[in-house]
């Protein structure tokens, strides 16, 4: 059962070499961010395979505060960096 | 199995360098923060990997969470007009006449470098440090997790110093610029159903960190941080704190973390002649006492960072014009 963890969490790993391959092509800046909105959510199931594997509890609560601070830069984002959008999008 | 691990490790280790290095290089800033983001995420495993749950603790609390939403604060600041595809650094124009300077930091760098490589390399291969020591003064320390144990009671001053060093760098951000306690515009229904819902899980999560620190991976820092990330979430809905509790509420509250330590140092140094030096039967209690005034004032201090300025400043000036 460990064995399998281990390989779902190697697995996650690739997944987030591909989605690195988005960040860097781009073309937008919302691809990239919502490509690292993706490794947040790879990044908790990679430590909830890590806590069961490990048998360590405490990973449980990393993934928790990732999970919960994800979408932090996301709002960031659309609320700061993204003026324009934002200008486009409000009635006149 | 060990094959399994190995080559998740290199693979975790490598992911690293490069991301390291494409967010240094990359001339588009925004890319470089989302390179940076997903660097603090690898990075977070990483600590996983090398059996460090607490700094992992802290890198997901800080480097998701807070990193990112000030680093993009930044970068709007900096560009606060163009375009939102374009935020590439504008190519220096006067590249050579830099260039003739650029070997004395490179020819300093890689003194340093190799200088820490030597101690690196001289090193002991095995060396227990001082984890035996803390393990067998644990009974006494008042918290059963080793690295709070270290942090609140061991060596208690470096945290102490540690949360002066966020105030002065709030202080740093206040003498710079002011910031407008005007509410922005309103954030939408998303973003206003999020903000309502987070805030209140994000209170509990601290308040679970703050708890659990004392037997587990968790702790006043961690704590803080999601306590941050709440402010950060309410400014960036849009809420925006009532003038009149800025003034003196404010700095109360932010200096309530540092003013509990040193309080707690002085009235330990004059009973038990050393600084910081708990009684045995009492030092969970001063531990916990500490721990939840340094949460407030860590995660208040990173959400008024956030705000990016002196929030007084600005009324003294409205009323002043």
């Amino acid at each position: 059962m460990q064995l399998l963890y281990l390989a779902l969490a190697l697995f996650l790993l690739l997944n987030l070499g591909a989605g690195m391959w988005r960040v860097l092509r781009g073309p937008t800046a919302a691809d990239r961010m919502l490509a690292a909105q993706l490794f947040g959510t790879t990044a908790v199931a990679i430590l909830l395979l890590l806590a069961q594997a490990n048998t360590n509890a405490a990973l449980r609560d990393v993934a928790l505060v990732f999970a919960l601070l994800a979408a932090m830069t996301a709002v960031a984002f659309v609320r700061r960096a993204w003026p324009n959008q934002e200008a486009n999008h409000k009635p006149k | 199995m060990t094959l399994l691990t190995w080559v998740f490790d290199s693979l975790l280790g490598l992911s690293l360098l490069w991301l390291a290095w494409r967010a240094l290089a990359c001339p588009d800033l925004f890319k470089a923060i989302v390179l940076f983001v997903a660097f603090g995420l690898l990075m977070a495993l990483a600590w996983v990997r090398l059996a460090a749950p607490d700094v992992a603790l802290a890198e997901a609390a800080i480097g998701a969470g807070l990193t990112g939403a000030l680093l993009m604060a930044a970068l709007a600041k900096l560009h606060p007009t163009e375009a939102h595809d374009d935020f590439t650094v504008p190519p220096e124009k006067n590249v050579t006449k830099v260039w003739s300077w650029q070997w004395l930091p490179a020819v300093a760098i890689l003194l340093v470098t190799t200088g820490l490589g030597y101690v690196v390399l001289s090193l002991p291969p095995y060396a227990a440090g001082l984890s035996t020591e803390v393990a067998a003064n644990l009974a006494i320390s008042g918290a059963s997790n080793p690295v709070t144990a270290v942090l609140l009671n061991f060596r208690g001053y470096d945290t102490l110093l540690e949360i002066v060093v966020l105030l002065l760098a709030l202080l740093g951000v206040w003498s710079l610029n002011s910031a407008s306690l005007d509410r922005k515009a309103a954030p939408g229904i998303v973003l206003d159903t999020l903000a309502r819902l987070l805030t209140p899980i994000f209170i509990l999560v601290a308040a679970y960190l703050l708890w659990v620190g004392a037997h587990a991976p968790g702790g006043a820092f961690q704590a803080g941080a999601v306590l941050g990330a709440a402010g950060v979430l309410l400014l960036l809905a849009g809420w925006r704190p009532r003038a009149g509790l800025m003034a003196l509420p404010l700095r109360l509250v932010l200096v309530t973390g540092p003013a509990t330590f040193v309080i707690v140092a002085v009235l330990t140094l004059l009973m038990k002649g050393q600084m910081l030096e708990y009684p045995p039967t009492q030092a969970g209690v001063l531990i916990l006492i500490l721990e939840t005034a340094a949460t407030v004032s860590i995660g208040v201090t990173l959400a008024a960072l956030f705000l990016g300025g002196d929030p007084r400043k600005n009324n003294r000036n409205k009323n002043q014009t």
